[in-house]
């Protein structure tokens, strides 16, 4: 079906075929799938790569999405991913994509050997890399190898310095403290890598709450109380007033006393 | 005489007749629009207050702007979620839209129909021209900073709505029966006087023969206060689940340290709550678990009950049409002190401090993306719910919107901890479902506590396991979609304002990604924990 795409004679409305493929592009980062999808559609002459990327691309946001749509899909992002441009690196990394978390029956193992190709190929595209990072949730969760959870850890820091773009690292730290303690591993640990997303920064919505009371929570079950005191307070002074506010003040005024008991207690 | 021109005549008359019923059978919009873009809101705030609040916003932004006419589409909440999904499903569904995570069986909505707003909010709000919200970006005009709809986002670094008013629970008492029970005007300040006042009334109502509960009751008002109780006790064992320092709990977190084998029905402080669950239930009337809200809220209209606990959002209703004094109480908290769940109790919980709600989402297929943000950004600045305050007398969202007198006691809040997203009765909707299929365990003079936890034990690993593959499945209809946003954005990315606005989203949008996939990935591990014990 997505080979019928490719026909003769100009767009209906007389757009050229790369004005429509930039509407389609906008149309789904709107996520208006079956719009760019008709857009698409209307695209005569023989594809562009770009054009023929955009035609296997909105199969994932078009529904009903079927497996065959998307071995069709697959077909195209296989074929253009034998070039070396920035198209084929984002054509191998949705080919990987479409393994992890598209098919109905995901092969995690074949999503990581394609992500680890597209990094051997083209290591420096940002496709290449973002393809690590979702290689990294692979080997965290579900990939049957290294199978315990600090070696999973291991794999996956193991990364890290394959990664140049500073964003991509902020997630794969913040992945690497979330299973942390989701693995009960030592505060420490996570916390390092907790640490290390805060100052890299820039993350928006719950997610930047969360880890500002986290560095601090963890901070003081660590017994890092200094640490705690200063994450918390920045806490306070940057979010607005809800309940977590309480309890950290709690927290505050805890460690307060702590302190001056153990004042008291000095000669 | 010549019938022709008549005849002609009835015969216009009668094929515009026909068109006429044809219209009105077939279309619900005017043969004409008389503005080009029309938007609809869609929400279940039936009661009184809210649809007159957000009519006066309206009636100003179609003064403001003429092309643009807003339809308020009041859905009475009983008949919401089904309408609300058909219509979806249907393309037809309306560009604003009321929705709650706490909605059953509508988790997947968000990711399948719903568009972010966080780019928008990280912006000013222009109609805040010239007051003191003025340079503030969006999101922080809203007294929280949108806590509720940041937290329930399907998406954790998204921001996919926004909200117009603050609301809480409270205790309406029926202020002349309370003398007529008790002997006293006196309201109950510890959740022990209160206990009191529940025994008094069943007294009260055996020597009178007359039919009165203390509490009024319905499913919902039935559920709400439960759930107050039963958080209670539950807030040191959520503390102990805590292994993210959150410092609150997380539903998908919940269901997968109960199939861990980490906590169950039957823990001491998860039976203090029940106890205290019962104790409610047995205030109300029996059979209350097949009744409504509008139910309790008759019941207590008719002075068969002697409160009625539930939200501020009916005490517009209750102030214009109750024939009797009110007097509007917060509900004691159980404390530290308490005879029968005192040791459990780590300490007080907050009453929401301020979270606002009537949470708007915008529908991701609006053909009016522009003007539907603009209408939110309207309702939303201080002069527009400065109008529904003053038309509702809802407590308003927004920081700098004066706060009429007679609603000012509903910011007096209980000041304690966070809890988390649910208690341990609404974790899923399958949980849900199995909580109320059992609770005559639990209420009535059969019920008890053990036999309740028993058989809750017994029914909800399964309910527990189908709701944590509901968050798989709806974590996954969220991410699948993003990839094509993303190629979207990063084909579009370049140098100019507009091309950096694009990278930025892009990055924005692999950051929550990836989070949501990590999320994903701990729930997958948490089912096959379950599947490896025994």
């Amino acid at each position: 079906m997505l080979t019928t795409w490719a026909r003769a004679a100009a767009p209906a409305d007389g757009a050229s075929p790369s004005d429509e493929v930039g509407a389609a592009w906008q149309l789904m980062a709107d996520h208006l799938g079956r719009d760019a999808y008709v857009r698409l559609d209307r695209v005569r002459g023989v594809p562009t790569r770009e054009q023929r990327l955009a035609q296997a691309v909105v199969v994932v946001d078009y529904q009903p999405v079927t497996p065959e749509r998307l071995h069709a899909a697959e077909a195209i992002f296989a074929d253009l991913a034998r070039g070396e441009d920035e198209i084929a690196a984002q054509a191998a990394y949705l080919q990987a994509r479409l393994y992890q978390v598209h098919y109905s029956q995901p092969d995690y193992g074949r999503a990581a050997e394609l992500y680890r190709a597209l990094a051997a190929r083209q290591p420096d595209s940002h496709w290449a890399q973002l393809g690590l990072v979702k290689l990294g949730l692979l080997q965290l969760y579900v990939l049957p190898e290294p199978a315990g959870p600090a070696a999973r850890l291991a794999a996956v820091a193991a990364l890290l310095p394959r990664i140049k773009e500073e964003k991509l690292q902020r997630d794969v730290h913040l992945q690497l403290g979330q299973a942390g303690t989701f693995y009960g591993l030592p505060l420490d640990a996570v916390l390092a890598h907790l640490i290390e997303v805060n100052r890299i920064g820039g993350l928006v919505g719950q997610i930047e709450e969360d880890l500002a009371i986290q560095l601090g929570e963890l901070s003081l079950r660590a017994g890092h109380y200094a640490a705690a005191r200063t994450y918390f307070e920045t806490y306070l002074r940057d979010f607005t007033p809800n309940l977590r506010s309480v309890t950290v003040r709690r927290r505050l005024a805890e460690m307060a006393a702590q302190e001056a008991k153990a004042q008291e207690g000095r000669p | 005489m010549n019938l022709a021109p008549l005849r002609s005549g009835a015969l216009l008359l009668l094929a515009g007749y026909a068109v006429a019923t044809y219209w009105v059978f077939t279309r619900s919009t005017p043969l004409v629009a008389t503005r080009p873009v029309v938007i609809r809101l869609a929400h279940w705030q039936i009661e009184r207050g809210p649809p007159e609040g957000i009519a006066a916003v309206i009636q100003r932004y179609e003064e403001l702007h003429p092309r643009v006419k807003v339809e308020q589409e009041l859905i009475p909440d009983r008949i919401y979620r089904q309408w609300l999904r058909s219509n979806l499903a249907g393309d037809n569904g309306p560009d604003i839209m009321e929705w709650g995570s706490w909605v059953e069986g509508h988790k997947d909505l968000p990711a399948r129909y719903f568009t972010p707003l966080t780019a928008e909010l990280a912006q000013p709000n222009p109609y805040n021209r010239g007051t003191s919200q003025e340079h503030l970006p969006w999101e922080k005009t809203f007294h929280d900073g949108l806590t509720c709809p940041k937290r329930d986002s399907p998406d954790p670094g998204q921001i996919y709505a926004v909200t117009i008013t603050e609301t809480t629970m409270r205790l309406f008492c029926n202020a002349q029966l309370l003398r007529e029970v008790t002997g006293s005007e006196a309201v109950p300040r510890t959740y022990d006087d209160l206990r009191r006042i529940f025994a008094l009334t069943k007294r009260y109502a055996a020597l009178t023969g007359r039919p009165l509960a203390a509490l009024a009751g319905s499913r919902d008002n039935g559920r709400a206060i439960a759930e107050t109780m039963f958080s209670g006790p539950l807030l040191g064992l959520n503390q102990r689940l805590d292994d993210d320092g959150n410092l609150y709990l997380y539903n998908r977190k919940l269901l997968g340290a109960y199939l861990a084998g980490r906590w169950n029905y039957r823990d001491p402080h998860v039976k203090a709550g029940l106890a205290l669950v019962r104790e409610v239930a047995q205030a109300m009337k029996p059979g209350f678990l097949q009744l409504r809200r509008d139910d309790a809220m008759l019941e207590f209209f008719r002075g068969e009950a002697l409160f009625l606990y539930y939200g501020t959002w009916d005490a517009t209703t209750l102030r214009q049409m109750v024939p009797f004094e009110i007097r509007t109480l917060r509900l004691p908290a159980v404390t530290a002190d308490d005879p029968i769940a005192g040791r459990w109790i780590a300490g007080p919980l907050g009453e929401g401090q301020g979270e606002t709600t009537l949470s708007l989402y915008v529908n991701r297929a609006t053909p009016h993306r522009e003007e539907v943000i603009d209408f939110l950004r309207f309702l939303t600045s201080v002069p527009g719910n400065q109008r529904f305050t003053d038309h509702s007398l809802w407590l308003p969202a927004i920081n700098g919107v004066q706060v009429p007198e007679v609603i000012r006691g509903f910011r007096d809040y209980q000041v304690g901890h966070a809890f988390g997203q649910a208690t341990y009765d609404a974790l899923g909707s399958s949980v849900s479902l199995v909580w109320d299929r059992n609770f005559h365990h639990l209420a009535g003079d059969q019920g008890s506590v053990d036999k309740f936890a028993e058989v809750l034990d017994q029914a909800m690993p399964a309910a527990i396991r189908a709701d944590l593959q509901d968050e798989v499945r709806n974590t996954l209809l969220l991410v699948r979609p993003q990839d094509a946003a993303i190629l979207g954005h990063a084909s579009l990315g370049d140098d100019s304002p507009a091309g950096q606005r694009h990278r930025l989203r892009q990055q924005e949008m692999e950051a929550s990604q990836t989070i949501s996939e990590g999320q994903l990935g701990q729930a997958r591990r948490a089912l096959d924990f379950a599947k490896e014990r025994p």
